[in-house]
């Protein structure tokens, strides 16, 4: 089958979908820099975008290489602070929204951006929280975008760095968080999580996979519903934002 | 009161075994002149903190000059890694304390504030928090809230011994304006008994009285004040000059191995006498000049 997109564009397209015009969203790097920009260039040009820095509404010309690259802040409405942004936006609960990418989740959405390995034992250090910890733990609702690998899609991760459901249930609750992840994005599918387990739970899959694509190649067993839709791939003029508009030198999406 | 001093005058006023707030985020503001400068000097035990670790941190981890590291983990954007801090975390030598950008911000802010903790949402049901208490045992505890009864992680202030801050501009007293954001300066200034500060270009305070809502740091704060032009080199100042992608690179690769980051040192810091030399070692002014940032774009 043949497709006008590419997996990192369709994620990029659904990332942007579930933008709400009006929200507050907080932004970490890459795709979810692509996502966002994608949602304020069509449907949701009130929603204000934060970078966790001290950055607001920054209307970029220039790819950035991170968010400490100055390309990123060009045009911004605020230029201010951590505890501006992530203090008195995200801890004060204001974010509705918040992106988050990692190295590892398992089927509650707990995040792993620390370290791959075993870590009483010979482990890897990678770059660990950031914001990402502040993001989960204080916005209304995060977006897990991550690639579909059975090494990264994992039963147990090496590391917590970013709470998701915690271990189930009402875990999160109990450990004094409201929120919680409610999509998690990847290749080859999108997931919700069980309203009262918060187990990962296909909501559609990518056209071009087949559910055994998607739940053989993950650490996990996800709850599958009885009928579970296709993706709705990325319409014509999405595209062309982010091929002409967002980022025409490939350095999001590459 | 005039302040303005050498770089190397300031640094020497940093005992061994101090704890040192750094003002870089990954790849911009990073205080590079100074960490070559207290490589140079052979200050060693440091205890550093900073939000999100950034290359001034490796560098002075690479260097031998620190013992404790305490900070949000780090990064060099899509350069790489913090491959001196990562190796100092997974071999051992380096204690870390890591934390989230917020938490590290909250426990400046209490500094800053002269309060005796602070409340936090973050952390709760992850490993850091976890760790943290493995490691540290005394710097979170966890409290009841005496109006709702609710359960609340509090965080421990810092106070480090000296704050280093790299600036646009300042006067000689140490009146201090930061162009763009500020990420954890302001409160790391703030929650510290000392700052030295960097400048770019030191002004009158006639200056600075002209446009006095730009000050974000008070001179009273401030021990030293440094005139020392791209002090961040090779990372970015905001509407001064643009990082060197070249010079980066360049880290990156020598920080793979302890082997090759020593070849790097006895190049870049022991092998020149100041921050002069080491301008002229990357390239003098026909180079600098083509990092220069434009003044619409700020890059």
């Amino acid at each position: 089958m043949d497709f006008d997109y590419n997996p990192s564009e369709l994620m990029a397209a659904a990332g942007a979908r579930e933008i709400k015009d009006r929200e507050v969203v907080a932004v970490g790097l890459g795709l979810p820099v692509v996502a966002s920009f994608l949602a304020k260039q069509t449907h949701a040009p009130n929603m204000t975008m934060l970078f966790e820095l001290g950055v607001i509404d920054p209307e970029p010309v220039h790819a950035g290489v991170g968010l400490a690259d100055p390309r990123v802040w060009h045009r911004a409405k605020v230029l201010s602070s951590f505890v501006d942004i992530l203090g008195s936006i995200l801890h004060k609960g204001r974010v509705d929204v918040g992106f988050l990418g990692g190295l590892e989740t398992d089927q509650y959405g707990n995040l792993n951006t620390t370290l791959v390995g075993d870590p009483r034992g010979k482990f890897r250090h990678m770059v660990g929280s950031g914001g990402a910890n502040d993001i989960a733990s204080s916005a209304k609702r995060t977006i897990i975008i991550m690639r579909h690998d059975a090494r990264k899609l994992k039963k147990t991760i090496s590391f917590v760095t970013s709470p998701g459901y915690v271990t189930g249930g009402d875990s999160r609750a109990k450990a004094g968080m409201s929120g919680g992840p409610s999509r998690v994005i990847t290749d080859k599918a999108i997931f919700g999580f069980h309203p009262e387990t918060k187990q990962m739970m296909v909501i559609s899959i990518h056209p071009g996979n087949t559910i055994e694509d998607v739940v053989g190649t993950m650490g996990f067993a996800p709850v599958v519903p009885k009928k579970v839709p296709f993706t709705e791939p990325p319409e014509k003029e999405q595209l062309r934002i982010i091929r002409e508009v967002i980022d025409p030198r490939k350095m999001y999406m590459g | 009161m005039d302040k303005l001093t050498t770089l190397a005058e300031a640094v020497a006023s940093i005992p061994s075994g101090s704890h040192v707030a750094l003002p870089g985020f990954p790849i911009t503001r990073c205080a590079m002149a100074f960490a070559r400068e207290v490589i140079r000097q052979g200050i060693k035990g440091l205890t550093l903190s900073q939000c999100v670790g950034a290359m001034d941190a490796d560098m002075l981890v690479g260097g031998g000059a620190v013992v404790r590291l305490i900070c949000g983990g780090g990064s060099l954007d899509k350069f790489g890694r913090l491959n001196c801090v990562n190796r100092g975390i997974e071999d051992g030598t380096l204690q870390a304390e890591e934390y989230s950008s917020l938490s590290v911000a909250f426990r400046y802010l209490a500094g800053s504030l002269g309060l005796p903790f602070m409340p936090i949402r973050s952390l709760q049901g992850s490993d850091l928090i976890r760790q943290i208490k493995e490691r540290t045992g005394s710097d979170v505890a966890d409290i009841t809230d005496p109006f709702t009864g609710d359960n609340w992680l509090v965080l421990k202030p810092l106070l480090p011994d000296v704050s280093i801050q790299v600036v646009h501009t300042a006067d000689a007293e140490g009146n201090a304006w930061i162009m763009g954001p500020r990420w954890d300066n302001v409160e790391q200034a703030k929650a510290s008994k000392r700052t030295i500060l960097i400048a770019e270009h030191v002004v009158s305070t006639e200056m600075i009285r002209q446009q006095a809502e730009k000050t974000v740091i008070p001179g009273l704060l401030v021990s030293h004040v440094v005139e020392l032009p791209f002090s961040a080199h090779p990372t970015s100042c905001y509407r001064e000059y643009d990082y060197d992608a070249k010079e980066i690179e360049k880290y990156v690769k020598a920080t793979s191995t302890p082997e090759s980051f020593k070849a790097y040192l006895d190049e870049y810091v022991y092998g020149v006498k100041d921050h002069w030399g080491y301008l002229e070692k990357v390239g003098g002014l026909k180079h600098l000049n083509t990092l220069k940032a434009d003044p619409i774009l700020g890059y």
